[in-house]
């Protein structure tokens, strides 16, 4: 019976156990607050947008949402899978920059295929040299990462001469602003990134493995899972979200620029936390990222409808991330 | 009580009446009764023992007794305090302290500094070093204990990091202190000490809550002791009234008859004799089957001496020796966990490079079932049966496509031989009771089956039932041809399992014990650990 209720509920990978046959209203009730605390928060978000700003359930608003933060919610995916490994990434807006101007100077000298390859091929590289710092070399990631973004920052900086890059290739700005079937480009790219990581976070065997290694990395080595090669991966593919992220700004506004990812680093991790997903590693789901990052564009998006000044936003966005993840350790400790 | 200078003076010391009573405590998690009404009381200066089975409620009670589980109903009263339920603060304040296995010392700081750790005498926030000092020697004197003041206590033994604890109560000013298996991690010299400790402590005017699993301890040390079973008290009284047996049966109860039996022995109550046999026949190897484990010279610089081991089919081999023998670390070596070390490896047969890394190991055909369940070995927070097919998730999978269906039939088909109820497969694993945890260990390696199994410790924490269904699970192993070394403090359970035992002393092979007809004595593996008869080998067997 219990096999039946996992698979409706598939997509949230949640305990059978905790699906037991005798439970109370109060115990369902406290359930759903438990594992689902956020989707409430979201809901009173959109509500809650929805009067501040009565366009806000717009299909072309929301189509907007979705695109204005693809190249955040492509990273928050790479994101979740790192912190579930147990590791952190403060460098992706450093290869985010890296990227996209790379690709930028890329796309003005050769076909655009070969500078998206580029572009890539270095996300990828940046991802390795992070994932070799912390599994070879075993420097504790927040400081790798918080030195290869100097030094990956700082490399663009030097590489674009600090000025912006400006493309002029045709179809140079498809990817960023062009639309197909009715929606956009990047949106499309986000939704398809999204589900291939929750498809893998959940259902594959290396998606389990990284829950295993951010549980106890010492008993997934000792059950034979090779940790430092699948915590490796993971910064990998971070790094190549990150690419992908830059290559889309860049081609947004056709511009390849040094000083792009300031904040997206933060922006990527609170996302991933807001969702209820474990600083600590071991804990979490790709779903639960997808809400925490509904929960930031709607809130800056209302915000921009409304005018709000950034400086306002920024406060507003600060208190409620707070205020989120307050909520879900308190209802955390008192269900769990 | 006169002895002490200045610090912790018991709060509840020599003052006649109940340290603590618990009446009528119920706890329900989610539907299940834990306890179903407790009632206890416990004379101020005695020592009382709490022994039940796994799931019996003893871990809730305590939770209870220590304020971190709040009762459904009834209460709880420290002396004459009824502490705030669910605030461990509270009873800490009312005078009991408890120290767990998992003991909370800082290793950074140095043995004096944890003593006093969040209590330290200061002057405008400014430590009162000389004070400490002398109260820190004070309380040395007072435990016959010489534990050097400035040693980091990561550098000290579990004992002594232990001590340090107990003197960490007393300068709380416990008057009740609650030792939850308290000797489980220490060498019999060093459990002999504690326990003399506590008879002391009895005689200062303490109160003592002792919690073990191991039998002759608490008939030892124990003025008065109470069984737990299914929640409820099962039978109580002065330890005069009870013996080995009578625990047992009280422990297991009617539905557990035939194992009680059969652990007590013989109806003629004898200590030394071996209450368990598992192996009880001589190992015969199959002619012409490779040996799945035969490994010579194995060195670590300043742990492991030139050691030969060689396992054969069916074979069992117990490992002997001292905490800090280098039973764990010769296993280490050989599971690939300590890359320093050297030597040269075949496994079935085969030789194979010196393994270097756990995966290594494992592809060589190595497990290790380690000695630290839940730090080494299990995932806590993933459910049992993904704690189980870890050692190969791909055989689960379909092109890396994990299938939940077919890992939760693939895994029931096997707990089952280990007595784990396949309801269960679900749960996570940091909500099951040690003995079922250690049996998910068991079964990861059945899942993808070794040509090696190294168990270091396999019964560390779990009670008598389960600790025999492992034990018996190990023989299994064996029987199918895998090679097996066991390690274990107890030497009763080495006994009872091994067809040949080694003796390690200081990181050297020191003897050898091959059993013939019956077991391998505990004395005669413990006088060869000790170095007593190391030359003599006229006991292994008849």
């Amino acid at each position: 019976m219990s096999d039946t209720q996992v698979a409706s509920v598939g997509r949230t990978r949640k305990d059978p156990d905790l699906v037991a046959p005798k439970r109370s209203l109060k115990s369902v009730a406290s359930y759903t607050f438990l594992h689902f605390g956020m989707v409430w928060v979201l809901v009173l978000v959109i509500i809650g947008a929805q009067v501040v700003y009565p366009g806000f359930l717009y299909i072309g608003n929301l189509s907007q949402i979705l695109s204005q933060n693809a190249p955040l919610g492509i990273i928050a995916v790479g994101m979740t899978m790192v912190m579930i490994a147990g590791g952190f990434d403060l460098s992706v807006g450093a290869i985010y920059a890296a990227t996209a101007v790379l690709f930028a100077d890329m796309a003005n000298k050769f076909p655009l295929g070969i500078a998206v390859i580029i572009a890539l091929v270095l996300g990828v590289a940046m991802g390795l040299v992070n994932g070799l710092l912390v599994t070879k070399l075993k420097v504790n990631a927040f400081v790798a990462t918080l030195g290869t973004a100097s030094v990956f920052g700082g490399g663009a900086y030097i590489y674009s001469q600090s000025t912006p890059i400006v493309v002029t290739t045709e179809n140079f700005q498809d990817l960023g602003l062009g639309l197909t079937f009715g929606l956009p480009n990047a949106t499309w790219l986000f939704v398809l990134i999204f589900i291939v990581g929750a498809f893998v976070l959940s259902r594959t065997v290396y998606g389990k493995s990284l829950y295993a290694i951010g549980g106890n990395a010492e008993a997934a080595r000792l059950a034979g899972i090779r940790v430092d090669r699948l915590k490796t991966i993971t910064y990998v593919v971070v790094g190549l979200c990150s690419g992908i992220g830059g290559l889309i700004i860049a081609s947004r506004v056709g511009v390849g620029q040094a000083d792009l990812g300031a904040s997206i680093a933060l922006d990527a991790i609170a996302v991933v936390v807001i969702g209820g997903t474990s600083l600590f590693g071991g804990e979490g789901a790709m779903w639960r990222t997808g809400i925490g990052l509904l929960i930031i564009a709607c809130i800056t998006n209302v915000s921009d409808s409304i005018g709000l000044d950034t400086n306002s936003q920024s406060v507003i966005k600060g208190a409620i991330i707070v205020g989120a993840v307050a909520l879900d350790a308190y209802t955390r400790r008192r269900n769990g | 009580m006169s002895t002490t200078i200045g610090v912790a003076t018991p709060a509840g010391a020599g003052t006649t009446g109940d340290a603590i009573i618990v009446s009528g405590v119920v706890k329900t998690y989610g539907g299940v009764q834990a306890l179903k009404g407790v009632d206890l009381s416990i004379p101020a200066g005695t020592v009382e023992a709490l022994v039940g089975a796994n799931g019996a409620g003893k871990s809730t009670l305590i939770g209870i007794l220590t304020g971190r589980v709040a009762a459904t109903e009834g209460t709880v009263t420290i002396n004459g305090i009824e502490p705030t339920p669910g605030e461990p603060r509270s009873a800490r304040a009312a005078g009991l302290q408890a120290i767990y296995q998992e003991l909370t010392i800082v290793p950074g700081l140095s043995a004096e500094d944890n003593v006093f750790l969040g209590m330290i005498p200061s002057v405008a926030g400014v430590a009162k070093r000389r004070v400490i000092r002398t109260e820190y020697l004070a309380l040395c004197k007072r435990l016959r204990v010489t534990i050097p003041a400035r040693t980091l206590a990561g550098k000290l033994s579990i004992a002594d990091q232990q001590i340090l604890e107990i003197m960490r109560a007393l300068v709380a000013k416990a008057s009740i202190i609650l030792l939850d298996e308290p000797t489980a991690a220490l060498s019999a010299s060093e459990r002999d000490s504690l326990l003399a400790l506590v008879v002391d402590l009895r005689l200062q005017g303490v109160t003592m809550i002792f919690v073990s699993h191991n039998l002759e301890e608490v008939l030892e040390v124990a003025d008065h002791i109470t069984v737990l079973r299914d929640g409820l008290v099962s039978r109580e009284g002065p330890v005069s009234e009870w013996d080995r047996n009578l625990i047992v049966s009280e422990m297991l109860g009617s539905s557990g008859g035939l194992v009680a039996a059969e652990l007590a022995g013989d109806s003629d109550r004898d200590a030394d004799a071996t209450p368990l046999v598992i192996t009880d026949r001589p190992a015969a190897p199959a002619a012409g089957t490779a040996l799945p484990l035969a490994a010579t010279g194995i060195s670590l610089p300043g742990l492991i001496y030139d050691i030969d081991i060689s396992v054969k089919p069916g074979e069992i081999v117990g490992l002997g020796g001292l905490v800090g023998s280098g039973r764990t670390t010769l296993m280490r070596c050989l599971a690939g966990l300590e890359s320093r070390s050297t030597g040269t490896i075949s496994i079935g047969g085969a030789k194979t490079s010196w393994p270097r890394t756990p995966r290594a190991a494992l592809d060589a055909g190595i497990a290790l079932i380690p000695e630290d369940r839940k730090n080494q070995g299990l995932v806590l927070g993933m459910t049992a049966m993904e704690n189980i097919s870890m050692s190969r998730y791909g055989a689960v999978a379909t092109g890396g496509v994990l299938s939940k269906s077919r890992m939760r039939s693939r895994t029931a088909e096997i707990v089952d031989e280990f007595g784990f109820d396949a309801k269960r497969l679900g749960a996570k694993a940091g909500n099951l009771s040690g003995g079922n945890q250690q049996k998910l260990l068991l079964a990861r390696w059945r899942f993808q089956t070794p040509k090696l199994l190294l168990a270091d410790e396999p019964t560390r924490g779990v009670d008598v039932g389960a600790k025999e269904e492992i034990l018996r699970a190990l023989r299994r192993f064996a029987d199918d041809g895998v090679g097996v070394i066991i390690a274990s403090s107890e030497l009763e359970e080495v006994s009872a399992v091994a067809d040949r035992v080694l003796v390690l002393r200081d990181g050297r092979l020191v003897d050898e014990f091959t059993r013939q007809g019956e077991p391998v004595h505990v004395q005669t593996i413990l006088n060869a650990a000790f170095g007593e008869s190391h030359h003599t080998k006229e006991n292994s067997g008849v």
